[in-house]
């Protein structure tokens, strides 16, 4: 890329394609667990109850991929956080700052081993032999996810984009 | 419980019908979170990244002076994934019989029993002046 964009507009991009991947799986990892915790009933009603009404089984295999996309690109720019953020980080005192990074690649790794049983058991939802163990997980990585997010969010903006 | 939004799923692929791909997938999920939990105690990365020289190593190396810092959690991962992998593999040899009684809850009760744990091994972060 040398003389085409700068390094840190390079890394800036990298961040951003992380944050779009997060975003999309943030918001179908939120609708199955709407779906899951809160059925529908009855189709329409209002803009919750349409939320809620997904045909959340197609959502399985995109959830997987972008959960995985979104690791490997995140674990891509670690490599510059761990040298230019975290260094600065720990020099301004920004402990629990730091700690809640390591949190977060900790929560993102159990999130990912999930990720085969979540799919077996959303492909198999007719089956209701399933249907507790698919809540559980399913609730549980829509919790991850949240949690991924916002911490990636709030040190965004500790020491993120252009810095 | 669920409803036809939720449950409205297509017919299920080869794969999702696979009868051992459901002892692997679940065997793998639930031994992952305690592997993961263990293989950070014991630190035991299958590999040492250094991102100053992007000098890739196996297994643990400390961080060299001059050499800027290690990262251990890629290694942590791959070691996690490569255990949880062989654990459902030898599981899926099980008689059916038996795969059948492993508890699909602890899909969900370990990552969440897991965090305790994360925390508590983060304390320096939280407890540091």
């Amino acid at each position: 890329m040398a003389g085409l964009i700068s390094t840190n507009t390079f890394w800036t991009l990298w961040l951003f394609v992380h944050l779009i991947l997060a975003v999309g799986l943030l918001g179908a990892l939120t609708h199955q667990a709407m779906a899951v915790a809160l059925p529908v009933r009855q189709p329409a009603g209002g803009i919750v109850t349409r939320f809620r009404a997904v045909p959340a089984a197609g959502y399985a295999t995109a959830v997987c991929v972008l959960w995985v996309l979104t690791f490997l690109v995140g674990s891509y720019i670690y490599t510059k956080y761990r040298i230019f953020i975290r260094i600065p980080l720990e020099q301004t005192g920004h402990y629990k700052t730091g700690g809640f990074f390591d949190f977060k690649e900790h929560v993102a790794s159990l999130g990912l081993v999930l990720l085969p049983a979540y799919w077996y058991f959303w492909k198999n939802a007719q089956n209701p032999e399933y249907d507790n163990a698919r809540k559980g997980v399913t609730l549980v990585l829509a919790v991850m996810c949240w949690f991924l997010f916002i911490v990636g969010h709030v040190l965004n903006n500790t020491r993120g984009f252009a810095s | 419980m669920s409803t036809t939004a939720s449950r409205a799923a297509p017919a299920p692929s080869s794969l999702a019908a696979s009868a051992r791909f459901k002892t692997f997938a679940t065997t793998f999920s639930i031994s992952g979170p305690v592997i993961y939990c263990l293989i950070q105690y014991f630190n035991w990365p299958l590999f040492t990244f250094h991102p100053a020289t992007d000098r890739l190593v196996w297994g643990y190396e400390a961080a060299r002076s001059g050499e800027g810092p290690n990262m251990l959690w890629y290694g942590w991962t791959a070691t996690t994934i490569l255990i949880a992998a062989a654990l459902g593999l030898i599981a899926m040899m099980l008689p059916e019989r038996i795969s059948r009684k492993i508890p699909l809850a602890l899909v969900w009760i370990f990552p969440i029993l897991a965090v305790p744990y994360v925390i508590y091994s983060l304390m320096p972060w939280w407890t540091h002046p």
